[in-house]
């Protein structure tokens, strides 16, 4: 089915979604069906994503792009936004019948603000995006209102996340009295009259994107954030916002030749570096479950762009396939956490879960070992994808470091997995684990199965990637003015 | 016959899964059955493989797509030194799940499945020649002994199996950066991305990177063997392994490690090779005087065992860097003969070990009278290790000496000075434990040998005789299959 809109199709019904969601806290409360309403509206947009789109231009000036790279990384998107959906179901917090409803509507705000972000070409489009993908989390931050740190969290987000935004808009702003252009690229800052006020907004609009996409020197916020907010929340910020802001990076990038040494492209290896070594020393601290995955998340972002870096055939393939395998193992280990034991985030709570529970503490192996990259998982085959962009594109020094910093990072996962395999020291009680809800269960064994699958016959996935060799498109009319 | 090299690796690891399932209900002997029912299926298949293929070089060959975008196939080929070393993976196998009835009664189903998938794993090693498999199976035969150490390894386990598994997969990792330089370089000569070996073989002879990425091969493998610099993890992981694991480690996993070095790196990098051949002798050297003085020093038997066992795998370094053919063939002999013999020590410090509560020989003593059997085991193997003629580790060393001759006289000298210690330490180590006053208390028997230690022990000390007297067939089979285009008619047909 083609369709003609001035809309992306999920975009649109994403924000139909909300409207019928608001329309039925309006009515009248009812947790149990809202939820049902919210997980339709996921589905649907789902589905939309796959339908081709035509997009009506509304005056000279496009605002999305249907290309490939949208809909891949808006189904990354949509599909974390389902499994968050899914294990916040019988969570304590979102059970609340007074807001339970609102919940599932902050859920659907904050995918559209990531799909809309996904697509976006326009500054504009952009930027609209990102603060409604922004400012429902803050309210998702802050959900669980009787607790003290829920709110550290969320001031902690919204005064980070207000100066990340001010900073995009100063670079826009910057880029737009260079170029008298609003498109969301990077200004190509030979031609210009005044390079270094080009250059000033690029790295400006690229410090934005740093710092909600919390790397390494910008990511103080991450650990507090994950920690202070519920499980699913914590899922949110770590995987769905970071899909959609690696997504639109990579697009504002399209037109910058990253080969060339230039200050943006000095701060984008200065800051891999960083968050690579940063990201994973954070983690190797820990000993709380969730600061331990904000670390690896961290370090995570560095290995993506270490493969961002590296212009040529594999990049753009090897970060669709990275981020795959990133979303799909942290989401496991957080959909594991909200099922098996909300209450112990403190590693030490996970000992003797062998025992315990079998076979949840071998999904949770298995995630690690993703996020670890060893075979047979998936992460594996994605960090290998990764570091031959890297070496396809003469990246040796960071690959290096991308080695030296993943010992690190074996380190800390596979100490999740020696405690999970000792006994508890006898001196410490034993947290009670709960069983997690059918659906949060098979969301589990879904995800466990993807990671090996997907580890031991990468080929399907990386045929997918294939399309996404092309470049994301710049929008049509690129050479002209606004 | 097409299936039967996957098989090799497919065989142990769903023998494994089965023996793990079959633990789930039923009688506690069904896991241990069913283990030995599968490496009894393998020792068929490489009799089969071992009769039906012939010659030197390349002697069976499969292969499948696997990732076809990005040139990653399912390829295995076999020449004699993949077939000598996957028989003597079978023979250390055996033992190790032969033996683990008594110790093991906790999970022993998972303990058989995580046994036999390490020995799938390394069956996959010496068979693979796409490098991405490789590389995938050499990360893969680490973790299932990673929850082994963990699971059932002795009381400072935890810190030491983190400083295996970070030493050696961090090593694999600058592997996994030479073979993608590799495969990068070649494509961008030829424009097609492939990990074939033989491909990238011809690659890494050419090009004027070769020696650095030399390197990132040479720091894995000598990581896992392991050479004298990177060997830091090596005694403490074999002294805290419960016995079947340092079996495993010591008698075939240190032999993955040298098999890349004839493999991936003397072969492959031949000009490149003979630059660093040097260093490595020298550092081989060092690295046989060094250890087993270290070897001299050490109370704990699991450590006399370790240090002498790093001190021996010195002479394969020798062999294998001397470039030499007779040194590469002594290699080999050596790898199987030191597998043989290290595993049969640990099998019987393991049981000493459990008859009498400890590994540190200044509580031991005067064993002889209690286990005559065991201590008269323990007397020929401590002489194989000290390479007494006759016996097979007397010819791995006499070859790889042979070899280095050719190289460097002093060197040769200063290696074969290392007899001379290893026979201190070994007969100081057999004379604490055996010999001299009784020091446990009460001189009551500590329990007669089962028959399967007997057998086994028994079954090593024929093998190595036999190739102490008679090495002839191994050594046949111990030349590397070439790499030259026109010898390739197995290894050249295209899998796709």
């Amino acid at each position: 089915m083609m369709s003609f809109s001035f809309l992306p199709n999920a975009v649109l019904v994403l924000c139909v979604g909300a409207l019928v969601q608001m329309l039925g806290v309006a009515i009248g409360r009812n947790v149990a069906r809202d939820a049902v309403i919210g997980l339709l509206v996921l589905v649907a947009s789902l589905v939309a994503v796959s339908m081709p789109t035509v997009l009506y231009m509304a005056g000279s000036v496009a605002l999305f792009a249907p290309d490939v790279w949208a809909s891949y990384s808006a189904v990354l998107i949509i599909l974390s936004a389902i499994a968050i959906h899914i294990m916040s179901w019988r969570n304590a917090v979102v059970s609340d019948a007074t807001v339970g409803s609102e919940y599932y509507l902050l859920l659907t705000l904050a995918t559209l603000g990531g799909v809309s972000m996904t697509g976006a070409v326009h500054d504009v489009s952009f930027f609209l995006g990102l603060e409604t993908l922004s400012l429902p989390l803050l309210g998702l931050i802050a959900f669980r209102n009787g607790r003290i740190d829920a709110g550290e969290a969320a001031m902690k987000y919204i005064v980070l996340s207000g100066v990340a935004s001010a900073m995009l808009l100063f670079g826009f702003a910057l880029t737009y009295l260079e170029t008298g252009s609003l498109r969301f690229i990077a200004p190509n800052t030979g031609d210009m009259p005044e390079p270094l006020l080009a250059t000033m907004g690029t790295v400006l609009v690229l410090s934005g994107m740093f710092f909600k996409l919390s790397a390494v020197p910008f990511h103080l916020w991450l650990a507090d954030v994950l920690e202070g907010t519920s499980i699913p929340v914590a899922a949110l910020v770590a995987v769905l916002s970071k899909i959609a802001l690696f997504a639109a990076m990579v697009r504002y990038f399209a037109s910058v030749n990253l080969y060339m040494s230039g200050p943006a492209t000095n701060e984008v290896i200065a800051v891999a570096i960083l968050s690579m070594v940063g990201g994973n020393l954070l983690a190797l601290v820990q000993t709380d479950l969730r600061r331990m995955l904000a670390g690896s998340s961290i370090a995570h972002i560095g290995y993506l762009l270490v493969a961002f870096l590296s212009p040529g055939p594999l990049s753009f393939a090897s970060s669709a396939f990275y981020l795959a395998a990133y979303s799909v193992s942290t989401l496991g280990i957080f959909a594991l956490m909200a099922g098996i034991m909300p209450q112990g985030t403190d590693i030490r709570d996970w000992h003797g879960m062998f025992r315990r529970r079998p076979m949840a503490a071998a999904a949770m192996s298995i995630m690690l070992l993703s996020l670890a990259g060893i075979p047979p998982a998936v992460g594996f085959f994605a960090k290998f994808y990764i570091a031959a962009a890297g070496m396809a594109g003469g990246r040796l020094g960071l690959l290096l470091i991308l080695v030296m910093s993943s010992v690190i990072g074996l380190y800390y996962y596979l100490r999740v997995i020696r405690i999970m395999l000792m006994p508890a020291p006898v001196e410490r009680p034993e947290r009670e684990v709960t069983s997690p809800w059918f659906g949060n269960g098979a969301l589990i064994a879904v995800l466990a199965c993807v990671t090996l699958l997907f580890g031991v016959f990468p080929g399907t996935l990386v045929d997918l990637g294939r399309n996404l060799i092309v470049m994301p498109s710049p929008p049509p009319g690129s050479s002209g003015q606004p | 016959m097409m299936f039967a090299l996957p098989a090799l690796v497919a065989l142990p690891f769903f023998g494994g899964l089965a023996a793990w399932l079959s633990d789930l209900r039923g009688p506690a002997r069904t896991p241990w059955l069913v283990s030995l029912v599968t490496l009894a299926l393998q020792a068929l298949l490489l009799v089969d493989l071992s009769a039906t293929t012939f010659g030197p070089g390349w002697r069976a060959h499969f292969a499948a797509p696997w990732v076809s975008m990005l040139g990653i196939d399912i390829r295995f080929d076999m020449d004699g030194v993949s077939l000598v070393l996957l028989w003597l993976n079978l023979l250390i196998a055996i033992p190790t799940v032969l033996l683990c009835t008594r110790h093991v009664r906790d999970r022993p189903g998972l303990y058989q499945f995580l046994l036999l998938a390490t020995i799938a794993g390394v069956n996959g090693v010496f068979l693979s020649t796409d490098m991405f498999l490789f590389f995938c199976f050499w990360e893969l035969m680490l973790l299932p002994l990673f929850g082994v150490l963990l699971i059932w390894g002795h009381a400072d386990r935890a810190r030491v199996t983190l400083k295996f598994f970070l030493f050696t997969q961090g090593s694999g990792l600058l592997m996994l950066l030479s073979i993608l330089a590799l495969a990068v370089i070649n494509a961008h000569d030829t424009g097609v991305l492939t990990f074939n070996y033989f491909v990238l073989a011809q690659v890494a002879g050419h090009s004027f990177l070769a020696p650095t990425i030399m390197l990132g091969f040479l720091i894995a493998f000598a990581v896992k063997m392991p050479m004298l610099p990177f060997h830091v993890w090596q005694p403490d992981t074999y002294a805290e392994s419960p016995t079947a694991a340092s079996v495993l480690l010591a008698g075939i996993l240190s032999k993955t490690g040298a098999y890349g070095m004839i493999r991936f790196v003397a072969q492959m990098f031949p000009s490149a090779t003979a630059q660093i051949a040097p260093l490595m002798i020298a550092l081989g050297v060092i690295g046989i005087l060094y250890c087993a003085w270290l070897a001299v020093a050490q109370d704990d038997v699991k450590r006399v065992i370790a240090y002498s066992s790093i001190s021996h795998l010195g002479y394969i370094v020798l062999g294998v860097f001397s470039g030499t053919r007779v040194g590469t063939e002594g290699a080999v002999i050596q790898m199987v003969a030191h597998g043989l013999s290290t595993g049969a020590l640990f099998i019987i410090a393991g049981f000493v070990e459990e008859r009498t509560g400890t590994r540190d020989m200044r509580r031991l003593g005067g064993l002889w009278p209690a286990m005559p059997q065991f201590s008269a085991f323990a007397m020929f193997f401590t002489a194989a290790s000290l390479g007494l003629p006759g016996i097979g580790n007397f010819v791995g060393e006499f070859m790889t000496l042979l070899g280095a001759w050719q190289i460097s006289h002093v060197a040769t000298f200063l290696a074969a000075f290392g007899a001379v210690l290893s026979s201190v330490y070994a007969l100081t180590m057999m004379k604490r434990i055996f010999y001299g006053p009784a020091v446990i208390e009460g001189s009551q028997p500590l329990g007669a040998p089962s028959t399967p230690h007997l057998a086994v022990l028994g079954v090593a000390t024929v093998l190595l005789l036999v190739l102490g007297f008679y090495p002839q067939p191994v050594l046949d089979l111990s030349t590397p299959g070439s790499l030259h285009p026109q010898s390739l008619s197995l290894a050249e047909e295209p899998a796709r």
